[in-house]
């Protein structure tokens, strides 16, 4: 396995291969300033959770490496994590039923942290197999093993995401395209490149 | 009539979370529901059913009735004035 | 699955499913869970003022005098875990454990709600590996019982707990309400007058192992996913994702949809789920196997669905006997299924469980009985 392309996003800015790509003006929106930067036309992504819009935005960062859509439509599996689940808008659901005294059905269908999968499986037509992890903290090796189950399932490319948005951790997205060519370990490589992403 | 359907575009605007418009930019009979109108879908209907009790004490006990009621602008002021 | 095929593995060890436990408002342990199911008994209740407007509501509740089911039920099941097997076993650097669960525990917000779950089973198995938790919505179990074959085959472990966990709490009960899902009536999915969920609560564990030890096993067979790319809360009107999910499975088993015997569908008793599923078997020739729903039972219990549901599964197996679809009466689907309306004897070689949820995923899985 090998990886194609990747990307990252923090309030700081977007980066895709390790270039900065954009920086943001605004701390507070950051995300609709991508999405009006990236001249995306998708008004669905105004009404989503965090999670869903930093995966959205990371991938349309990459969208040019993505294979076509013969392949796409089922050879691309999902392997998506993070250590929070759902949530900010497990708490934003909270509120809208203790403190505004009627529960939101908008917000409820948020609450889920696979929604994200489901959301990028919308937008570009994705059929193939996908899965969430709940995980203590980003784990390459974690990654490079479901990443070799997929490939025994038939999967051609896969399509890997940790995206946080947890009021005690800091909001980010990391995605990562692998495709099945040879068979040498990753988990190094994916470890050093977040750490780059993260200045660490 | 006219500022309750001018009020009514902008909760919408706000709860639906619709940023790329404007209230002027909705017109009173555009259907709501339709691609080529506000395009909204299933989850904004059952939102619309919260905005209309928490901000207009109307409670809708069947998703279903929704429907006709959501139909346009005019059909949902037109609910709203014979029911409040 | 036959040994040899399909993939870049080579070989692959078979898997095999055994019981481990299963805590419900039905009651504890497999035997209890029998005799309910053998009787047609529910583990359902009216609860009073549960609702968000405090509306008596029909739930799967277990009674026990802690508040918090989620501790209770989990430490209850590893108990049982450690009364049927060797500490070395449950400690080893060989087995792993994956929790499917949706919620976990929210009354530890903002905090991790997926932590109390680790820390109970560093409780009782202390220096077992970290579990492996999936959080897919109602999909979660069965994409859990796929995970944990897929180590089993590949020998990175050889004995994995799949523990499916979820507990009732006003967070789902309103949410489910404000989705206009939840029914104020005992469940009845696939019935003409269903209206809607009963949420449950469960935990539900089974231990897939490469070990064929009694004369009689469940083997697993296949498992696969699949988006609906449609939306994600509402079912796709064609049943797409089940549909490619349930082809792909049969695909990968190398058999016919019409070689599966018995098929333990998702049926929550929602009017868009179970017509979205009429469909989707109507489309893969399955009309006429014997189906059922086992929501009438547990109600909807989110995350452990799909695992307390595929043990009931091993039930069947085991005692070639198929259970009545609780509160199913008369067709009310667009296309017609053989839904089970009594309990129906019958040899199973080929068991098909499905689960569709959130998000628009669909999971399913095959097992076979091998005598």
């Amino acid at each position: 396995m090998k990886i194609n392309t990747h990307s990252y996003l923090s309030q700081l800015g977007a980066a895709v291969n390790g270039k900065e790509r954009y920086s943001f003006q605004e701390n507070d929106n950051w995300t609709k300033e991508l999405y009006v930067h990236l001249k995306l036309d998708y008004p669905k992504f105004h009404k989503m959770d965090g999670l869903s819009k930093m995966a959205l935005l990371a991938v349309e960062l990459i969208a040019e490496a993505l294979p076509n859509q013969e392949i796409t439509e089922e050879g691309l599996h999902l392997v998506f994590s993070n250590a929070g689940s759902s949530s900010d808008f497990d708490a934003k659901f909270i509120n809208s039923y203790t403190e505004l005294n009627m529960p939101s059905p908008s917000l409820f269908v948020y609450t889920l942290p696979n929604i994200v999968t489901g959301e990028l499986a919308i937008k570009y037509k994705w059929y193939g197999e996908s899965c969430f992890f709940i995980q203590k903290k980003f784990n390459a090796s974690f990654f490079e093993e479901q990443l070799k189950f997929a490939f025994q399932k038939g999967a051609s490319y896969c399509l890997c995401a940790w995206v946080e948005d947890h009021p005690l951790k800091t909001k980010e997205c990391f995605v990562f395209l692998v495709e099945n060519s040879t068979n040498l370990s990753l988990t190094e490589e994916v470890e050093k490149i977040y750490k780059q992403y993260k200045n660490e | 009539m006219s500022e309750l359907k001018e009020k009514l575009k902008a909760q919408i605007i706000e709860q639906l979370n619709i940023e790329d418009m404007q209230v002027a930019d909705i017109d009173d009979d555009v259907q709501l529901f339709n691609e080529n109108g506000l395009g909204l879908d299933s989850i904004d209907a059952l939102e619309l059913i919260v905005l209309l009790d928490s901000q207009y004490g109307i409670k809708i006990e069947n998703p279903a009735e929704g429907r006709m009621i959501f139909e346009s602008i005019n059909t949902l002021a037109a609910y709203i004035e014979k029911n409040s | 699955m036959p040994i040899g095929k399909n993939n870049n593995l080579g070989s692959m060890r078979n898997v095999y499913l055994k019981y481990g436990t299963l805590i419900s408002p039905i009651g504890n342990g497999i035997n209890a869970h029998f005799n309910a199911f053998i009787t047609n008994t529910s583990g359902l209740n009216w609860v009073d003022s549960i609702g968000f407007n405090k509306e008596n509501l029909p739930l799967g509740k277990i009674s026990i005098p802690e508040n918090n089911s989620l501790q209770f039920m989990l430490n209850s099941a590893c108990e049982a875990l450690i009364k049927e097997h060797t500490s070395d076993r449950l400690n080893s650097p060989k087995t792993c454990f994956i929790i499917s669960s949706t919620k976990a525990d929210l009354s530890q917000l903002p905090n991790d709600t997926f932590e109390p779950l680790r820390t109970i089973l560093k409780a009782h198995f202390p220096t077992s590996n970290e579990p492996i938790i999936i959080s897919n919505a109602c999909i979660s179990g069965v994409v859990a019982l796929n995970l944990a074959a897929q180590y089993i085959q590949s020998e990175r472990y050889d004995d994995s707990f799949v523990i499916g966990i979820d507990a009732i709490s006003d967070f789902v009960i309103y949410g489910f309400q404000s989705l206009f899902a939840l029914s104020d009536e005992m469940c009845q999915p696939f019935d003409k007058t269903r209206k809607g969920i009963n949420l449950g609560e469960a935990c539900g564990i089974i231990h897939l192992t490469s070990r064929k030890e009694k004369a009689f096993c469940v083997e697993y067979v296949s498992g696969k996913t699949s988006n609906d790319a449609n939306h994600i809360s509402g079912p796709s009107r064609t049943g797409e994702g089940l549909f490619r999910a349930v082809s792909n499975a049969l695909k990968e088993a190398e058999i016919s949809a019409t070689d599966i015997d018995f098929i333990s569908a998702h049926g929550t008793g929602t009017i868009f789920n179970d017509d979205m599923e009429s469909i989707a078997f109507n489309r893969l020739g399955m009309q006429g196997i014997p189906l059922n729903s086992m929501k009438g039972y547990f109600g909807h219990t989110l995350g452990a669905a799909g695992v307390i549901e595929t043990l009931i599964c091993m039930l069947s197996m085991e005692h070639s006997m198929l259970f009545k679809s609780l509160g199913f009466d008369e067709q009310g689907t667009p296309e017609s299924l053989n839904i089970l309306s009594e309990n129906q004897e019958k040899k199973c070689q080929y068991v098909l469980k499905t689960a569709s949820g959130f998000g628009g995923g669909n999971a399913v899985l095959i097992l076979k009985s091998v005598r």
